[in-house]
C-alpha cells in the first residue's frame, strides 16, 4: 500500500485540509449548539404542546447522535468512511427487508447481504471495474437465487425486491462509498449529505410559507408544489458555490456545469423521499422502523440520499470524475 | 415453503428493546445464524461434556407446528431440547422462557431472543391474551415451542404438578405435543449452583399426543395437563431405569 493510500485511508491529520471541509463542520456544530436555543423560543412561543416538545427535543438529541456517526468517520478517514457507508447499506436494507417481507427469503437475502460486502470491497480497493460489474452479477445472482426453493408462484415479486433492495442499498448507495477514493472526498461528501438535509428542510419551510397546491396527494399528502419549487430555488446555488470551492479550476467549474449538479441533487433528492413515500404507502405503514427517536427509521432518514448517490456520482464522473490520480486495487493488485 | 406474500415483518413499529421482548418477532438473517451457531454449539457442548443421548428422536414430527413438553429442574433443560432439535426446526423454535428471569434487562432480553430465539413468559401477570397470542403465533407461523408445563425449575429435582397453560395452547388443534423425559439435568446442574457439572445426561422423546378433540376450556385444559404429565413421568422413569 501507497503511502498516499494509506494516508487517504486512514490519515486523520488530513481531515481540515480543505476549506470546505471546515466551513461545513463547524456550520454542523453551531447548528446543533444553537438549536436547543431555537427548539426552546419556538415551543414557548408558539405554545406548543407537551407531545410536540417532546418530539422536537427527542429529534434533537437524535440529531446530535446522527451528526457524530456521520462525522466522524468521513473525517477520520476513506476507510471509517466506506465501512460507514457499508453500515448504513445494510442497515437500510435490514429495514427494507423487514418491511417487504424479502427477509423471510433467506436464500435471496443472503446474496444481496453478500453483494453489499462485494461493492464495499470494491470501494475500499478501489477497483471500478469490480465495482461496475458487481450490479449485473449480482442481479444475476439473485434471479439465480430464486430459482432453489422451486417454486415459480411469487418468483418475480421474490426476485424484483431482492434487485430493487440491491439496487437502491447496495449498488446505489455504494457510490457514496466509492467517492471515499477521491483524494478530496470529505467535503464532498459532507456537501451531499448537507445539501440533502438542508433541501428537506427548505421543502417543509416552503410548504409551510406558501404552499397551497398539493403536489403529489396520494403518495405524500404533505408536499405541496411550492414546497418542492422552494427547496429547487434554495438548494441549488447554496450547493453550487459549495461546489465551486470543491472543485475548483476543473471542467466542472462553470456556473451552468455548477447549477445542473445542484438541480440534480435538489429533485433527485426529492424523488428519493417520494420513492420512500411510494413504498410505505403501499404497504400501508407510516415509519420503516422505531429506531431513531423522533424520526422513525434510518431510511426514513436516509432517503433522500439514496438516489442522488448515483446520480451525482456519474454526473461528476462524466465532467472530472473520482480518485484522479489514485492507486488503484490496492488489495487485489498482485501480479499473477 | 410458504407461498409469497407482501408482508410486514410482524414486529413492525416496534422500538429493539419492545421487540426482543415481544411474542409477534420474527428472526432476521443475522438472528437465525446466531441460533443455529448457538445450538450447533450446545449440542457440540452437551455431547462433549455431559455424554447426552437423545432416545426416540424419530418421533419428533418432520415441521411445525408442534410442542415439546418437558420436566423441568436446571437452566440446562431447554438448551438441551433445542440442541435436539434438526437444524431445519430450529428456524421456528422457540424456547418459552420465564420473563422475570430471562426479559428482565436489557441485556437479558437481547441475549435471550438473539441467542436462544427465546420467547418471555410473565409468570406474575400472565393473563390469558399473552397465551392467545402465544397459541396463534404457534399455528400462524408453524412454530415449535419447547415449554416446561411445571411453571418453573424443581428445586427437588422430582416432578412438580403440569399447569393449564399448555392447555390452552393446543386444545382443539391439529398441534402435537411431543413429551419429554429429561434426566441428569438436576445433578448437572440444579437450581442452586452456577456452573455445570460434567455429569450424564439422558433425553427420551415420547409419542406426540394429539388434542384435537379435547374442548378448550378449564376442564380439557386439565385432562391435557393430566395426559402429558403422566407421559413425561413414565418417560422419565423408564429413562432412569433403562
Amino acid at each position: 500500500m501507497s503511502q498516499v493510500t494509506r494516508e487517504r485511508l486512514f490519515g486523520f491529520r488530513h481531515a481540515f485540509d480543505d476549506r470546505v471541509t471546515v466551513v461545513l463542520t463547524l456550520t454542523a456544530l453551531i447548528l446543533l449548539l444553537l438549536a436547543p436555543l431555537l427548539i426552546f423560543v419556538v415551543t414557548r412561543a408558539a405554545n406548543s404542546t407537551s407531545d410536540k416538545r417532546k418530539e422536537l427535543w427527542d429529534r434533537y438529541r437524535s440529531w446530535i447522535w446522527l451528526a457524530l456517526f456521520i462525522l466522524i468517520p468521513i473525517l477520520a478517514g476513506a476507510f471509517w468512511t466506506i465501512l460507514g457507508v457499508a453500515t448504513l447499506s445494510f442497515l437500510c436494507y435490514r429495514e427494507y427487508a423487514r418491511i417487504t417481507g424479502l427477509f423471510r427469503e433467506r436464500t435471496i437475502s443472503l446474496i444481496v447481504v453478500i453483494g453489499i460486502l462485494f461493492i464495499t470491497f470494491a470501494a475500499l480497493d478501489n477497483w471500478y471495474r469490480l465495482f461496475v460489474a458487481l450490479f449485473p452479477l449480482t442481479v444475476a445472482l439473485i434471479a439465480t437465487g430464486g430459482l432453489i426453493p422451486d417454486q415459480p408462484k411469487g418468483y418475480i415479486q421474490r426476485v424484483g425486491l431482492g434487485v430493487l433492495g440491491f439496487a437502491l442499498f447496495g449498488s446505489a448507495l455504494g457510490n457514496l462509498g466509492y467517492m471515499a477514493n477521491d483524494w478530496n472526498y470529505r467535503p464532498i461528501l459532507l456537501l451531499i449529505i448537507f445539501a440533502v438535509e438542508l433541501n428537506d428542510i427548505f421543502a417543509y419551510i416552503c410548504g409551510y410559507l406558501f404552499g397551497h397546491r398539493k403536489f403529489v396527494p396520494n403518495t405524500s399528502p404533505n408536499k405541496t408544489v411550492a414546497g418542492a419549487l422552494g427547496a429547487i430555488v434554495l438548494t441549488t446555488p447554496l450547493f453550487a458555490l459549495g461546489a465551486h470551492f470543491v472543485w475548483f479550476g476543473t471542467a466542472l467549474d462553470t456556473p451552468v456545469r455548477l447549477l445542473g449538479l445542484g438541480v440534480i441533487v435538489s429533485v433527485v433528492g426529492q424523488f428519493g423521499d417520494l420513492m420512500l413515500s411510494s413504498i410505505k404507502r403501499d404497504l400501508g405503514l407510516k415509519d420503516t422502523a422505531k429506531l431513531i427517536p423522533g424520526h422513525g427509521g434510518i431510511l426514513d432518514r436516509f432517503d433522500s440520499l439514496i438516489l442522488v448517490a448515483p446520480a451525482m456520482f456519474h454526473y461528476v464522473n462524466y465532467f472530472v470524475g473520482f480518485a484522479a490520480g489514485q492507486p488503484q486495487q490496492i488489495f487485489s493488485g498482485w501480479e499473477i | 415453503m410458504e407461498p409469497w406474500k407482501l408482508e410486514p415483518a410482524r414486529d413492525t413499529g416496534l422500538t429493539p428493546s419492545e421487540r426482543f421482548r415481544s411474542v409477534r418477532r420474527e428472526s432476521g438473517l443475522l438472528e437465525s445464524l446466531a441460533h443455529h451457531v448457538c445450538f450447533s454449539m450446545l449440542r457440540s457442548y452437551f455431547a462433549i461434556a455431559h455424554r447426552l443421548t437423545i432416545i426416540g428422536r424419530d418421533k419428533l414430527p418432520a415441521h411445525g407446528p408442534f410442542v415439546l413438553a418437558a420436566n423441568h429442574c436446571s437452566h440446562l433443560d431447554a438448551l438441551i431440547l433445542g440442541a435436539a432439535l434438526t437444524p431445519r426446526h430450529r428456524e421456528r423454535a422457540f424456547p418459552i422462557a420465564a420473563g422475570d428471569v430471562f426479559f428482565q434487562s436489557n441485556v437479558t432480553s437481547t441475549f435471550s431472543a438473539i441467542m436462544l430465539n427465546a420467547l418471555p413468559m410473565w409468570r406474575k401477570n400472565c393473563g390469558p391474551h399473552a397465551l392467545a397470542d402465544l397459541r396463534r403465533k404457534l399455528q400462524e407461523e408453524k412454530a415449535i415451542f419447547i415449554i416446561f408445563p411445571e411453571g418453573g425449575r424443581s428445586r427437588t429435582g422430582s416432578m412438580m404438578p403440569f399447569k393449564h397453560g399448555l392447555g390452552m395452547l393446543v386444545a382443539q388443534t391439529n398441534v402435537p405435543v411431543v413429551p419429554c423425559g429429561l434426566v441428569g439435568t438436576f445433578e448437572a446442574l440444579p437450581p442452586h449452583r452456577r456452573l455445570p457439572q460434567p455429569v450424564a445426561i439422558k433425553l427420551v422423546l415420547g409419542d406426540a399426543l394429539q388434542f384435537a378433540s379435547t374442548a378448550n376450556d378449564r376442564t380439557g385444559w386439565s385432562q391435557i395437563a393430566a395426559q402429558v404429565e403422566s407421559s413425561v413421568g413414565d418417560l422419565v422413569t423408564q429413562s432412569r431405569t433403562a
